[in-house]
């Protein structure tokens, strides 16, 4: 029997692994990571002349697609009226096509991940060396308007900021109206160097009326509009000595839309936008002709040629100065696009070099210098960035691809310098000869055969998901959940296949389904407790017909009902607070009672109800504890009542260590008196009072509020434990079988505890603040350990250690003994089978949906705290059959 | 004595039993008595369910409520004991307990709480109250024992408790199964509480009262097989 129950403990262990693994397959093949440089660079790093020319980027959601194009004529116009100076662009986003993760992407230049390890911890707050800080660093005057997600991301460097709330998706106007009433002025002005506005009516209008609307074609009309104004004012001053002598105006959206006027996913309508470039200087250089199209498909009209948005980012990797900066951001685009690098460059080469009036034929050769220049220092920047980030980051690249990298680099640069840099150097050099500028080319394809390599690499780690991984880490977690399933029915002899089997386990079967199906719908994952306290209360009621039915427990089946509606009420509440913060849920206070929030009584009832419902647990404590007198657990009784007095930070820590110290206890008493104590229930007693008081205490004033419920609708469901059969199987098998249905109710009244208590599948539905709780300064162990208890305390930990109380059997003998020990491991194992089948769920809809609009801001979070759930229930069910078994 | 009176009802239910052909005839005065309401509330007071719930759902129940008491109250166990008001008035009752419990049962599974939706939760639960609990109540009144066998044991016998029973449990499954698309965001009207649930009622109710009807046809030819 003892080598048998010693087997059971190494399943659970076993299942611990098994479902590591699984994660850990799946979560390399889908949480892609990248670490976050915290390096920056500096003017030193590269010795080049500083030279700049104010530039004018314009941000704006200019999506054009086909029915509703043709609304910005203005840049049509221009792009044709002077090709030189003019030119209108398609550029290529990379998914997630969310504002947030675009605008990063756009200035810092990294591909954005859903993980961006940094140190911040939870400010979105860019720490990489970016574009933005860059250009402060250079003593560049920056002036925002718009779109108040630049603020969030950029707090500190902006000279003037006009942000405006980008949260209310109905309000199409506020942005808007906003950034004309400043850009204007602004204009004329000279106390800056860069501007950005940010309009966001279209995406607005896109997302609330879709694509095909008036609202939408007003919009991008009143767009037009506002552009022609600029351009005029922008040309007024653009003669010499004027205030926009130098300034390039760039338009562009940082992502499309589709159909529906969405946005988010990796579509083509989703990741296709415009970008229309202008310099106010009028020049005539003039692109060679091969560069013009090259490695671009020409579009029907012939003037739309691509650029890609990654390669609007791997250039700023490390930007070096303000100055060069400017270069290398010709460059980037140069790389495919040297018409914009023309664009930039010539405003530069005036002002600079003086070198006004050159030919056609000079000039050529003249811009294509340059470009290999900047192509030269910019590749040498991607080759750093490369270099240090596979260095520090944990995840790097392969050393293959990084020997790659290297060759093609290297190459590149052994070509440079034993042919290209003494043409550049000799400015006085052969200036006809055709040679040179055929050396030029060719230096120009090897480093744009590098770019093209790296950028490749760099897509494949950053934004591929590697379904292989996925798929097995998913294969091997099915597996274990039909093995799980085995383990709970195994030993357990064909009269587990009884009668009710076909009405209990089916209904369970059923609710367990459903939940897991739910998983497939971002609404269901949005509102999951509401569904499972939706269900929770099916089974409430299901209950409650039984009990009717027998005519017994009536009383606890209302009661439970009742803690439903609680916890419920309590889960809005929840869901009123994720609102306010979440992108994708409209705040709709409709629950609120019409109570003013600040009025005397309610405050007073909100200062007294904790202190109640503490009392109530202490006496709950003292009766369960003084109806069967044991060893002295009366120490336990005691804490409790310290719980509420928090003080500054002396009481949580003697909490915390009083927990510990029972913790050590009890493991201790249960290793050298092992399997003496047969009275279960104040074991359990005595350990769910351990962990409990830390978790009330983290969980702030609803925490023994929602204690006191959840002690209550546990007792309400070891009542109602087999009442659907109390009558009719008493005879036979003295010991009731395993009920699966109360399993489920206890697993599905944890999940409604985890959302009843504030918490939600959401990174900012952390509590960050509990994890100080006691303590004042950051230690990233300890403090992960408190949010850890903190969020999952109530769901998992309360929850898995306190699921002995449920066994029915309540005789003494030492068969029931036996008996009792068999049905607790079945039901750890029932408790661990639902979990994964929810976990399960999730990894299959995460794939399924792995291209969805919403992944990263819904699924993946909701992913990443099942999995660490699951990891967490399974080691608790671990720990808690070694304890109990 | 209590087998005695067990024994004595059946003999009197019997007495005022119902064919299916009557069942049928009752099913569908309430249905169209239920579709007279849709039809006056849009045509008379120019809403319907999505624009303004709660006159809808008072003007149906009022509506929907007479008939059912009426016709039900006809259906009445002993007839001879209880008079024809006195089962008018214990409906009426039935209707407010119902709705109570009704609206218990909706708050603990998850209807909205709160000023704005209390007039619908309300009209609501008197709606479910007419297809769930009044019928009950007028035919069976207090009598605990065949609440107990009816709902509870689900053992029905003869066709009134068939009538009863299996609309009721049919409406509250279809009302159950109506609140299913609530949380998805396809931003129609009709996903607002208690439109969709109210859809679920008035479907399930149906759906019940069809399987009634072939119940009984299908029972009735059961027992004619077996008096051969």
């Amino acid at each position: 029997m003892e080598t048998y129950l010693n087997n059971k403990k190494l399943i659970a262990l076993g299942f611990l692994l098994i479902h590591s693994i699984a994660i850990l397959i799946f979560t390399r093949g889908f949480l892609l990571t990248r670490t976050e440089l915290p390096f920056h660079s500096t003017c030193s790093d590269v010795s080049l002349s500083p030279c700049f020319a104010s530039q004018h980027p314009n941000h704006d959601s200019s999506s054009e697609p086909k029915p509703w194009m043709d609304k910005l004529t203005i840049l049509q116009k221009l792009a044709f009226a002077n090709r030189s100076s003019a030119k209108i662009f398609k550029a290529f986003a990379d998914p997630p096509t969310t504002s947030l993760q675009r605008l990063k992407g756009l200035t810092t230049g990294g591909l954005p991940t859903f993980i961006d390890v940094g140190n911040s911890f939870g400010a979105p707050a860019i720490v990489e060396d970016n574009f933005i800080n860059q250009l402060v660093l250079n003593g560049k005057r920056l002036v925002m308007m718009g779109d108040d997600t630049w603020t969030q991301l950029f707090p500190n460097q902006f000279q003037k900021s006009y942000p405006f709330p980008s949260f209310n998706v109905k309000d199409l106007d506020t942005v808007d109206n906003g950034c004309i009433e400043h850009l204007f002025p602004t204009l004329y002005e000279d106390d800056w160097d860069v501007l950005i506005a940010h309009f966001l009516g279209v995406d607005h209008a896109g997302h609330i009326y879709g694509v095909d609307s008036s609202p939408m074609i007003n919009k991008l009309e009143q767009y037009n509009s506002v552009l022609e104004k600029v351009i005029n004012i922008l040309e007024s001053q653009a003669g010499p000595g004027g205030l926009h002598e130098n300034t390039m105006l760039i338009v562009m959206g940082d992502h499309g839309q589709t159909l529906n006027g969405d946005h988010g996913g990796g579509t083509a309508e989703e990741v296709e936008t415009t970008m229309f470039a202008m310099s106010t200087k009028k020049h005539t250089t003039l692109v060679p002709p091969e560069f013009d199209t090259s490695s671009c498909k020409q579009n029907t009209d012939g003037k739309q040629i691509c650029i890609s948005s990654i390669d609007l980012i791997l250039r700023q990797h490390c930007q070096l100065c303000l100055g060069y900066h400017f270069l290398s951001e010709g460059a980037f685009i140069g790389h495919i696009n040297p018409e914009l690098y023309a664009l930039g460059s010539s405003s530069w080469n005036l002002d600079d070099s003086g070198l006004g009036n050159f030919g056609t034929q000079s000039a050529a050769k003249e811009w294509m210098k340059h470009f290999v220049n900047v192509l030269c220092v910019n590749a040498w920047q991607v080759k750093r960035y490369i270099d240090v980030y596979s260095n520090s980051s944990v995840v790097g690249f392969s050393s293959d691809d990084m020997s790659r990298i290297s060759d093609l680099y290297s190459a590149a640069e052994q070509n440079w310098s034993n042919s290209v840099k003494h043409i550049l150097m000799d400015k006085n050099g052969d200036e006809g000869s055709t040679d040179i500028s055929a050396l030029l080319k060719e230096q120009i394809a090897a480093y744009l055969n590098f770019f093209s390599s790296v950028v490749e690499l760099a897509r494949s780690k950053w934004t591929e998901f590697n379904l292989n991984l996925m798929i097995t880490g998913f294969g091997i977690l099915v597996i274990s959940l039909i093995l799980q399933f085995l383990a709970v029915f195994h030993g357990d002899k064909s009269y587990a296949v009884g009668s009710w089997l076909s009405t209990g386990a089916a209904f369970s079967l059923f609710i367990v389904t459903i939940r897991a199906c739910s998983f497939l719908s971002n609404s269901y994952i949005l509102e999951e407790g509401k569904v499972a306290n939706f269900l929770l209360a099916t089974t409430g009621l299901i209950k409650l017909r039984y009990s009717v039915m027998r005519k017994t427990m009536r009383k606890e089946a209302f009661i439970f009902l009742a803690m439903v509606s609680v916890l419920r009420v309590s889960i809005d509440i929840g869901l009123t607070k994720q609102a306010a913060t979440s992108q994708f849920m409209s705040s709709s206070p409709s629950w609120m009672l019409g109570i003013a929030p600040d009025h005397p009584a309610l405050t007073y009832a909100v200062e007294i109800a904790p202190i109640l419902s503490v009392v109530i647990l202490i006496c709950v404590l003292y009766i369960a504890i003084s109806k069967a007198p044991s060893e002295g657990l009366w120490k336990y009784v005691t804490i409790g009542s310290m719980v509420m007095t928090g003080g500054r930070n002396r009481i949580p820590q003697t909490v915390y260590v009083i927990g510990l110290v029972q913790l050590c206890l009890l493991a201790s008493t249960r290793m050298f008196c092992a399997g003496k104590d047969k009275n279960w229930a104040i074991r359990t007693v005595a350990l769910v009072s351990a962990c409990s008081s830390p978790v009330v205490l983290m969980s702030g004033k609803q925490g023994s509020m929602l204690a006191l419920a959840h002690l209550v609708a546990g007792y309400c469901i070891m009542r109602l434990e087999g009442v659907e059969r109390r009558t009719q199987s008493d005879g036979q098998s003295k010991f009731s079988k395993l009920n699966p249905l109360c399993v489920v109710q206890w697993s599905l009244l944890s999940i409604c505890m985890f959302f009843a208590s504030g918490h939600w599948c959401a990174f900012d539905g952390l509590r960050y603040g509990a994890a100080f709780v006691g303590f004042d300064e950051f230690v990233l162990v300890r403090q992960a350990i408190l949010l850890t208890i903190e969020t999952f305390g109530f769901s998992i930990i309360l929850s898995v250690f306190g699921l002995p109380l449920l066994v029915p059997i309540h005789s003494q003998t030492p068969q029931a003994h036996g008996e009792k020990r068999h049905q607790l491991f079945q039901m750890y194992m029932l408790f661990g089978v639902i979990s994964a089948t929810t976990v399960t769920a999730t990894i299959l809809c995460v794939t399924i949906q792995r291209r969805h609009l919403m992944v990263w801001g819904l699924f993946a979070p909701k992913f990443v705290f099942d999995v660490v759930g699951l990891i967490l229930t399974d080691l608790l069910i671990c720990l808690a059959s070694a304890y109990y078994l | 004595m209590k087998e005695a009176k067990k024994k004595k009802t059946p003999e009197i239910s019997i007495g005022v039993s119902i064919s299916a052909l009557g069942a049928f005839s009752v099913y569908l005065i309430t249905g169209l008595f239920l579709a007279v309401g849709f039809w006056v509330i849009h045509n008379i007071y120019f809403v319907d369910l999505i624009s303004d719930p709660s006159l809808t759902l008072r003007l149906l129940w009022i509506i929907e409520f007479p008939i059912v008491v009426i016709i039900y109250s006809l259906l009445r166990r002993n007839p001879e004991k209880c008079s024809y008001f006195r089962a008018v008035g214990r409906s009426i009752v039935g209707l407010i307990s119902g709705a109570l419990i009704n609206a218990f049962g909706a708050v603990s599974l998850g209807a909205p709480i709160g000023m704005q939706s209390l007039p619908r939760t309300i009209h609501w639960s008197f709606l479910m109250s007419v297809f769930t609990v009044v019928p009950a109540t007028a035919v069976f009144g207090a009598s605990w024992t065949d609440w107990h066998r009816v709902f509870a044991s689900l053992k029905p016998t003869g066709n009134i408790e068939y009538m009863i029973l299996i609309p009721a449990y049919g409406a509250i499954i279809g009302a159950w199964f109506g609140a299913w698309p609530m949380p998805l965001d396809w931003e129609r009207p009709w996903q607002e509480w208690p439109v969709c649930v109210c859809y679920g009622a008035i479907g399930g109710c149906i759906v019940g009262q069809i399987v009634s009807l072939s119940l009984m046809i299908l029972l009735r030819k059961h027992k004619n097989l077996k008096l051969a």
